[in-house]
């Protein structure tokens, strides 16, 4: 079974189509990259998937339910899957900690006691920032990372709970070379031994030829889908961005004549 | 038989009793509930709120209704409305709030102007009066007290996750619109209820100061919330205490016992922090 099925998927963004007529399925355990250009309806469709934002049409099951049209899933389907920020605007002004963040991840939704869970809690807690070298974060506030922690920390709070479905926006915004090569070997990591379906919006073509098993080109329709060898083939991408501002590699080849978008 | 000292005599007085419990509870009840606000940039807001509050009292006495009866509802109906405000506008929030509270203390000076035979004069409404706290005060104080415990406590995961990222959050199913109003009501009626006691110039401190006070010291979630809690509390009692001895208004009272909370809290930040660096080196990203 998909973990996630897209279909006929349209979204309105302030009254204009951002998203057209998306059908693609994510099979389980695979890692899935979002690729287009600015303004392309990335951010439209990972929000109409998790149910952030209303869709015109279509249809959008996650593990095989049917998101609500205000977006409701079953709790225990919510559960099982996260949503992963570029960056947390607030992180420096809420005295929290990394174990105390970590924990909201395991405390299942709706409404319960801060204190419930006890030891479980605090032992889930302990794996989840062992696993994802946290370890001596614990008991720093979030204000007090570094760029490349914070994103462990997210992942952190991904592993404290068993999850199916991980939706990462940009994962390496904000991240130097070092720090992004070891983010996305802890990803790598992790979804194969907690066998994690990841969806990654993402610019980085190189990142997404060598870790990806499937690309999403996207430019208000699905342009093109595929194995990323395929799909991020020189003229795959020159349909799909403006020429001038395509991201990294190929090497660039004398522009044949703008390809025309949209 | 000694001699009763001033401070006996102060605090034996029924209605300093019943100032001390309901600065206690608004106290508290305002620093909790700042803790909040602060981090939501909700200060503002809520100094508008207590500038709306002198026109719903108002209204009442123009009307001639019980003040604190129509003050609820009205603050109520005007926090919800200026929230539609500051979601549709495209102007700045800042400048939004400063229009709504600076018309609201208008138009509630041209009311009370008009209202003659007004015993309590707008000194009172301004900065706060502890005589004006009654039982029914003390009882909706109480009972709202227990309200905003119970809802923080059990959404207290989605209050932190919408107040992180809400996106992060509504992927977990936590409605952040929600929320967003069920807090803004809380702290409407909160504010509506202490304005007797704090006054409307001062009320948003009560809800600002505990908070950041409690901030600085606060390496923890939950110690921050009790703290800012303990703070709002401490220093109300501290300043009614010093208001009732000394016959000064009693919001002012407040407000600068809650500063010198905040200056120390400040100075104990300042003097831990380089320690505190020395003590956890960073560790490599």
């Amino acid at each position: 079974m998909a973990v996630l099925e897209v279909e006929g998927l349209r979204v309105l963004r302030d009254g204009v189509l951002a998203v057209d007529d998306v059908s693609f399925q994510l099979a389980a355990e695979s890692d899935t990259a979002l690729v287009g250009p600015n303004g392309a309806g990335k951010s439209s469709l990972v929000g109409a998937i998790l149910g952030l934002i209303p869709r015109q049409a279509g249809e959008v099951r996650i593990l095989g339910h049917r998101l609500g049209p205000a977006g409701q899933l079953p709790a225990q389907v919510r559960a099982q899957l996260a949503f992963l920020p570029q960056a947390l605007p607030l992180q420096g002004r809420l005295p929290l900690t990394v174990a105390e963040f970590v924990g909201f991840g395991w405390d299942p939704p709706g409404p319960r006691l801060p204190w419930g869970g006890g030891g479980a809690r605090r032992s889930a807690v302990h794996a989840a920032l062992a696993k994802t070298g946290c370890g001596p974060l614990g008991e720093r506030l979030l204000s007090e990372l570094s760029g490349g922690q914070l994103k462990r920390v997210l992942l952190a709070f991904c592993v404290v709970r068993p999850r199916r479905l991980l939706v990462l926006d940009e994962a390496q915004a904000g991240l130097d070379a070092p720090s992004t090569e070891q983010f996305h070997s802890l990803l790598f990591d992790l979804r194969r031994s907690e066998g994690w379906t990841v969806l990654q919006v993402s610019h980085d073509l190189d990142m997404v030829r060598r870790s990806c098993d499937q690309v999403l080109c996207l430019n208000r329709q699905l342009r093109c889908s595929g194995r990323p060898e395929l799909a991020l083939s020189r003229a795959q991408l020159e349909r799909l961005y403006d020429p001038a501002d395509l991201p990294s590699h190929p090497p660039r080849q004398a522009p044949m004549g703008r390809p025309r978008i949209g | 038989m000694t001699e009763i000292s001033p401070f006996t005599a102060v605090v034996g007085q029924p209605f300093m009793q019943r100032a001390l419990v309901g600065g206690l509870l608004t106290g508290a009840l305002g620093g909790l509930l700042g803790s909040f606000a602060v981090l939501r940039q909700l200060s503002f807001f809520s100094d508008a709120l207590g500038h709306s509050a002198l026109l719903g009292i108002s209204l009442g006495i123009l009307l001639g209704l019980n003040p604190t009866l129509v003050l609820i509802p009205f603050a109520v109906l005007f926090a919800l409305l200026v929230n539609l405000l500051v979601q549709r506008s495209q102007l700045p929030t800042d400048a939004l709030l400063n229009i709504v509270y600076s018309t609201s203390l208008a138009f509630a000076v041209v009311c009370l102007s008009l209202v003659t035979t007004y015993k309590g004069g707008i000194q009172q409404l301004l900065f706060g009066d502890i005589l004006g706290i009654s039982w029914l005060d003390l009882a909706l104080i109480a009972v709202l007290l227990v309200a905003a415990v119970a809802y923080l406590l059990v959404s207290l995961r989605a209050q932190v996750l919408v107040t992180l990222h809400a996106d992060l959050a509504g992927a977990f199913g936590v409605g952040s619109q929600w929320h967003r109003i069920a807090f803004i009501l809380l702290l409407t009626v909160v504010v509506a209820v202490s304005i007797k006691a704090v006054g409307v110039l001062l009320i948003s401190a009560f809800v600002v100061i505990p908070a950041c006070a409690s901030r600085l010291v606060s390496r923890r979630f939950g110690t921050y919330l009790v703290l800012s809690s303990v703070i709002g509390g401490g220093c109300a009692v501290l300043g009614l205490l010093g208001s009732g001895l000394t016959n000064l208004p009693s919001g002012p009272c407040v407000v600068i016992v809650q500063f010198f909370g905040f200056l120390l809290a400040l100075l104990w930040s300042l003097r831990g922090r380089p320690q505190r660096l020395r003590a956890n080196p960073a560790v490599t990203p």
